[in-house]
């Protein structure tokens, strides 16, 4: 049978077929859906910003773009810098409290 | 199921700490966002008002080092507190309400001196006007078309300076005592 030149050739079945969605997904699609990882978000934010967190993060940006200069500062820069010190200084009962809640969650949506 | 269990409970903690992580991150972010949109925005005013203050002393200690600047000495290029440096000579230009001339300002005075006083050119152009005060020192007629350039003896104008009356006439060249 002659095929249309122009036509591009049908992908098979095989390539449309979606992977198996990792585990990973699955918890992540069960806390966004279910409203949880809202709530734990929300919660993190609140604790860091009672104890201090986010203000010494805002300390660590605002020395770094005084010694660069405003204008030549991006999000990048910023974001780099405060990770490896953000992960570290979180205070351990906060840790403590939102694995605690998550894994109740995992617990629960019988994972 | 005990083996299950710990197995879950293995893999629980470690998909905890991972989502905990991812929960961490996207507040970093967060962060990091708002401090580079205050940064870039110049809303954090400590920064600024310290570069301010930074800039206008180094400013402030060149001004001072700098010889020329110094008193009075060079006050024709001086600068006020306004910033505002002022010429030598008063440049605006108006008319004389006198002569109706234009006339720079820095000039008025000694044009003042020419156009109403002491010059000989002056005193005519005055005696000519018909104000009351300048026929004082007119030869007392009141008449506007009054010439200076009478018949009259000049003796006679000498004595207008010493007479004392104000409307004494005074016939073709004869001459009073008062």
């Amino acid at each position: 049978m002659r095929a249309s030149v122009n036509r591009p050739p049908t992908p098979d079945v095989g390539d449309t077929q979606e992977k198996q969605p990792t585990l990973e997904e699955i918890i992540n699609i069960k806390f966004i859906e279910s409203g949880e990882k809202e709530r734990l978000m929300e919660l993190l934010r609140e604790r860091l910003i009672e104890c201090g967190w986010k203000d010494e993060m805002k300390a660590l940006c605002r020395a770094f773009v005084k010694k660069k200069g405003r204008n030549n500062v991006t999000v990048d820069d910023l974001v780099h810098l405060i990770t490896p010190k953000g992960r570290a200084s979180i205070p351990d009962s906060i840790k403590a409290e939102l694995l605690q809640r998550i894994r109740t969650f995992l617990v629960s949506a019988a994972l | 199921m005990s083996g299950f269990n710990e197995d879950n409970m293995g893999s629980h903690a470690q998909l905890s700490s991972q989502f905990f992580g991812d929960l961490l991150d996207s507040i970093i972010v967060d962060v990091a966002s708002e401090c580079h949109r205050i940064a870039r925005l110049g809303l954090d005013r400590n920064l600024e008002e310290e570069e301010e203050e930074l800039r206008l002393s180094a400013q402030a200690r060149v001004r001072v080092a700098d010889p020329s600047n110094s008193g009075e000495a060079n006050s024709k290029y001086v600068v006020d507190i306004f910033g505002q440096t002022h010429p030598p000579v008063a440049n605006e230009i108006f008319d004389c309400m006198n002569c109706g001339r234009s006339i720079m300002a820095g000039r008025f005075a000694p044009h003042l001196e020419k156009c109403m006083g002491k010059g000989r050119k002056a005193r005519l152009k005055v005696t000519r006007s018909s104000t009351a005060v300048q026929n004082r020192y007119s030869q007392g007629s009141p008449v506007s078309t009054y010439s200076p350039y009478s018949n009259s003896t000049s003796t006679s104008r000498l004595s207008n300076g010493t007479s004392s009356g104000a409307g004494e006439e005074y016939s073709n060249g004869t001459f009073q005592e008062p």
